[in-house]
């Protein structure tokens, strides 16, 4: 299927910023079942530079400047996606989850080191027993690794409340396991939380839904959760939708957590009150 | 200088005993001293006690002079603590040091390539030399610089190790400083405090010389830096001036000649990093550090960093600037490095580890985990990297029960902690009320990357505990420090950085480069001083008037001066009690429009000009404040007590100005601080008669006669028109009159002299903003005809006076304003985007 997504962040001041600087991860990346055709950003006013590289995580990454005074900003990207639909593995196809966890200990091949970095805490996820708690019921000894890690998704997509009101972009993933509320971000990072502290390599997905009205998270930037499944490699869950991407998420970048991927950062001198729109669009396209 | 809190010796004051249970530098039993010590003792011995006393009082003089000082944080009185030094040096033999020396610079070159392996290509992780969880673990390994390019592969343009000697006489390796290590500019004054005050002891003893080292430092920077070759530019990063040792921030950016900067007087454009000077943009092309790599780029680093530079990263991805040490170099400062440093070594460098690292355990692995929770007593344990204020925690110090709790938190993320030894650190003696006592040290030695290797400075900062019982060497806890003399065998040739006392300090280039920050504060510092001045002198014409017999020509003086305080919002509109506001005025330094409250203000703008007020001029300031922080004198004497605190005042700001314009160069800085101080004066005048010359004539010639006494122009009147008062007159003199030093023609006069001095102006052909407002205010005073002025109208007022002193204070506002836009402009804060 091929995707023409649309993404239009739109800051308005109460006063005149004269010099911005932003980074955004806006750029969808190519993947083993991704392909990008092109992408495209557009900034208003015209920044003064614009320069693209890839991070850390290999996420292409747009910085650009703004010098004169202005009132508003607006970014917007276009970019045209292939997505080859993932076919799910069967039941008990994959490792058992311990054997992927004591793969990952021992890192011993380059995959399961690239893994093994995705253990550690990170800005917005500090995992601890709490999280083990939760987690464990869906972890039973021997359970394969799909079927453990899908369970627990499904867990949270189930017990905890989407509630759009009820958290910020910087509430603790703790805090969200606590109150069981939140938004697609921070049942990510619940999930994250819970599959760290049982030693599984767990990533933030940043990314996009089809747009329509099937599922939550779709006309905005949207968030899930990767796994490491040894042999299988890394198996995107979205506990949001209790689904398993398949052929209607488009991936934008991955990292720890939110921190690594933010959409758009940047840094204003000046501006006083900020006030931010953002416009998502996904749809098929013949192009 | 710091004095150490102690009993005095009771035996003979030369009589030194040190505690067995540790190696003492000085005597290897009791009155047995080690050989390489022996001169410095003799010396010290026949100068004797009571002139070792006197020449430390000089030295303690000298510390205070020169504005050595720290800053302790959370301590409201921290700011600005005399540095505490020690008048015996700390005395390290030739042998040991060619030991050190060799060690250290092997330390370094392991530390620098341990970094860029894992900065790079990361073979000791997936060759299992490391364990990935020192890297992926912890916060001090920034992403963001991963593959990042430096010049010449160097990593650690500064390196310090911190040093100690164990009961046994064998050196230890007890912390690497990677980040920043701060230091070296003490132990350089220490050296000049000490030279200063024992110059015939050091003579005599062939102590090396630091100057080289600094030069090999200025030499390898040159040549690291990336571009522009020849004369590249050099800024030194400071936190600011809170920062614990902003001191030597500024110390050594004067020493090495880097122009200072804080991040706000930096900003990147296209990938490039500039200095924001008057002069425009000057490009950058190395930033010596002293600010932690995360707080250096809000963009990519920490977010809530206020001290960065947005954009700074990819600055350095592009290879524009480098920054000392890279960014990321902290990862190195991790206390679980040093289990791992012997195999490490072997495997990069192929030689055995010159110097042991105090011994470590890593958690994260089972053996030392298991070995950890069994001696826990004896360890000392700290997180693999500590967060700003976390502390070392003392197993000895802990009962059974926390020691449990203790391991069992270690057990949850054990890769987090690390445990060590403690070593029984050496002891050397200190001065104390005339005698000597051992106490504990640690000396930190430096290193910089040069041609052939590390080079290691010859000397370093020895701390001391302030007494036995404390293994914790902390100049923040109270500890002191100590010279640091290595010996060595032949004369060492004489060689110094410092320009001769008596020269200006400030490099022909260090004007230009002014940072649009500092000649902000300069302005501003200008405009307080002289508010403090109008405002003082105001009180002071009023508060004599208060107690004297009423009378109508009296009652007439004193309804102008309350009128002008009033407006001017130092007293309360429509006051009963003009005695109690005006003692308010005075002695509640702590209301908003109090003469206490300005004078914290010039203190505030003073503090962040530090290395531009010389210590005189502080100390006058701090008396200032003092001052009006004075309790209120009872009531009967309480207008008697604010005359005297206000005659005190006008003199003490007249020694302030006249220390700060004097000891000033004439650059940029010294325009900003005149025009702040003309453009108030010129402000207060305009309010001075706006406010007090009263709406009609009056036969009343005491309301003339006062604001010529505020004014300070009353001899000057008196010499021209004898006593009588003549509004016309009066107004000639005040506003337009060039030849009087307090008249507005005078401040605009020279406002218009400083203005086109400006860069701004200077450059351009086409006249600026501010020079068209100064400009149309010099010319409304030139033509204006005061008997025009003070022409009555049909109501008995004058007509356009007031409405000619309202436009001169709006014109005034106006140009104040353009300067600031025009020059100041970033001084409006940056703030981080919102997020979804």
């Amino acid at each position: 299927m091929t995707y023409r997504a649309t993404h239009i962040t739109t800051y308005s001041y109460s006063s005149s910023v004269s010099i911005c600087h932003n980074e955004v991860h806006l750029h969808p990346r190519r993947t083993q079942r991704q392909s990008v055709r092109r992408s495209d950003l557009k900034v208003e006013p015209a920044p003064n530079y614009i320069h693209r590289h890839n991070d850390y995580f290999g996420n292409p990454v747009s910085y650009f400047a703004i010098l004169g005074a202005h009132n508003k900003l607006v970014v917007t990207s276009e970019s045209i996606v292939d997505v080859t639909p993932f076919e799910l593995p069967g039941a008990g196809l994959t490792a058992p989850w311990e054997v992927v966890r004591d793969e990952v200990a021992m890192h011993e091949t380059s995959e399961s080191l690239d893994a093994f970095q995705y253990l550690f805490d990170s800005p917005h996820v500090k995992s601890g027993p709490e999280f083990a708690e939760f987690a464990l019921p869906s972890f039973p000894e021997g359970r394969c690794i799909f079927e453990a890690a899908k369970d627990l998704c499904h867990r949270i997509g189930m017990e905890f409340k989407y509630d759009k009101g009820s958290t910020s972009i910087s509430t603790p993933a703790e805090e969200v396991l606590r109150a069981r509320h939140g938004v697609c971000q921070d049942f990510a990072h619940v999930m994250i939380g819970c599959l760290r502290a049982l030693r599984i390599p767990a990533r933030y997905v940043s990314g996009y839904l089809r747009s329509g009205p099937k599922m939550i998270g779709a006309e905005a930037s949207h968030a899930w959760v990767s796994a490491y499944c040894s042999g299988t490699g890394w198996i995107d869950f979205d506990p949001t939708n209790d689904v398993t991407p398949s052929g209607n998420h488009l991936t934008v970048a991955w990292g720890r957590d939110y921190s690594d991927v933010t959409p758009v950062r940047g840094v204003a001198i000046g501006g006083g009150e900020q006030t931010i729109a953002v416009a998502v669009s996904v749809v098929p396209t013949l192009e | 200088m710091e004095v150490l809190n102690e009993p005095p010796p009771t035996t003979s004051p030369w009589e030194y005993s040190p505690d067995e249970r540790y190696y003492d530098e000085l005597a290897s039993a009791p009155g047995k001293i080690r050989p390489h010590w022996r001169k410095l003792m003799s010396s010290l011995e026949s100068i004797g006690q009571q002139d070792i006393a006197r020449r430390w009082d000089e030295a303690g003089r000298l510390i205070r002079e020169n504005g050595v000082t720290y800053n302790v944080y959370g301590d409201p009185h921290g700011t600005d603590r005399p540095w505490p030094l020690d008048p015996i040096p700390m005395i390290v033999s030739i042998s040991d040091w060619e030991h050190i020396e060799a060690a250290v610079a092997q330390r370094a070159k392991l530390l620098n390539s341990i970094l860029c392996d894992l900065y790079g290509p990361q073979r000791l992780l997936k060759e299992h030399h490391l364990p990935p969880e020192l890297l992926f673990g912890n916060s001090g390994y920034l992403r963001n610089c991963q593959g990042l390019k430096v010049p010449g592969d160097i990593r650690l343009h500064f390196y310090a190790a911190d040093i100690a000697r164990s009961p046994d006489g064998q050196w230890w390796v007890i912390a690497d400083r990677t980040q920043a290590p701060s230091g070296a500019g003490y132990a350089l004054e220490n050296r000049l405090v000490s030279t200063s005050t024992l110059p015939d002891v050091f003579r005599a003893a062939q102590v090396q010389r630091l100057a080289q080292f600094f030069q090999t430092f200025r030499e390898t920077m040159m040549e690291l830096s990336p571009g522009r070759g020849e004369n590249p530019r050099v800024v030194l990063l400071t936190p600011g001036p809170y920062n614990e040792t902003y001191f030597e921030h500024s110390f050594l950016a004067r020493y090495l000649g880097y122009t200072l900067v804080e991040g706000g007087d930096l900003t990147v454009r296209d990938n490039k990093v500039f200095l924001k000077t008057l002069g425009g943009l000057l490009p950058v092309d190395m930033i010596l550090r002293r600010q932690d790599d995360n707080f250096c780029d809000p963009l990519e680093l920490r977010e809530d960093s206020k001290l960065g530079v947005p954009g700074l990263v990819h600055a350095v991805r592009a290879g524009n600037v480098a920054i000392a040490n890279a960014l990321g170099s902290g990862l190195a400062e991790t206390p679980a490095l040093s289990a791992f440093l012997p195999g490490l070594c072997r495997h990069l460098l192929y030689e055995k580890l010159k110097m042991p690292s105090v011994a470590t355990w890593w958690c994260g692995q089972d053996d030392p985990l298991e070995f950890v929770a069994e001696h826990l007593g004896g360890l000392v344990i700290k997180s693999v990297a500590p967060a700003f204020g976390e502390h070392p925690v003392f197993g000895a110090r802990l009962d059974a029960k926390q020691k449990q709790e203790l391991m069992a938190r270690i057990r949850l993320a054990p890769h987090r902690y690390v445990a060590q030894e403690q070593v029984a650190l050496s002891t050397a003696p200190v001065w104390s009320d005339g005698g000597l006592l051992p106490r504990h040290l640690v000396v930190r030695v430096y290193a910089v990357p040069s041609g052939e290797g590390y080079k290691v400075m010859p000397g370093g900062l020895t701390r001391v505990t302030n007494s036995l019982d404390t293994l914790v060497v902390s100049v923040q806890r109270g500890g002191g420090s100590k010279d640091t003399w290595v010996l060595s065998d032949g004369q060492p040739h004489e060689f110094s950085l410092l320009r001769q006392s008596g020269q200006p300090l400030e490099v022909s280039r260090a004007t230009f480069d002014l940072p649009s920050r500092m000649a902000d504060n300069l302005f501003w510092l200008g405009r307080y001083m002289e508010r403090v001045e109008s405002a003082v002198r105001l009180a002071r014409c009023l508060a004599p008037k208060l107690t004297q017999e009423v009378v109508p020509e009296t009652s007439e003086a004193v309804h102008a001066v309350a009128e002008v305080l009033r407006r001017s919002a130092y007293i309360r509109d429509g006051a009963e009690n003009l005695e109690q506001d005006l003692i308010s005025m005075i002695f509640d330094s702590g209301k908003r429009y109090s003469i206490g409250w300005i004078v914290h203000e010039v203190r505030r703008v003073a503090w962040l000009l530090r290395e531009r007020i010389s210590t005189d001029a502080w100390r006058v300031l701090n008396r200032l404040d003092q001052d009006f922080s004075a309790r209120r004198p009872s009531e009967p004497l309480q207008l008697l007590g604010a005359t005297e605190v206000l005659d005190q005042a006008i003199l003490t700001l007249a020694a302030f100005s006249g220390l700060v314009m004097e000891s000033m160069t004439r650059g940029q800085g010294w325009h900003f601080l005149n025009i702040g101080r003309r453009m108030e004066r010129a402000m207060q005048m305009v309010d001075l008669l706006r406010f007090g010359i009263g709406s009609k004539p009056t036969s009343n010639s005491a309301r003339l006669a006062v604001l010529l006494e505020i004014a300070d122009s009353s001899i000057t009147y008196r010499s021209r028109y004898l006593t009588t008062m003549q509004t016309d007159l009066v107004l000639d003199l005040l506003l337009i009159d060039e030849g009087n030093p307090r008249s507005l023609a005078f401040q605009l006069k020279r406002l218009d002299e400083y203005i086109t001095r400006l860069p701004e102006t200077k450059n351009s052909a086409r006249r600026s903003t501010e020079s068209k407002f100064i400009l149309s205010l010099v010319s409304s005073i030139r033509l204006v005809e005061i008997g025009d002025l003070i022409q009555l109208q049909e109501d008995g007022k004058w007509g356009a006076l007031a409405a000619f002193l309202d436009r001169l204070a709006e014109d005034l506002r106006g140009l104040s304003a353009t300067i600031t836009s025009s020059y100041f402009t970033h001084s409006i804060p940056a703030q981080q985007l919102k997020r979804v």
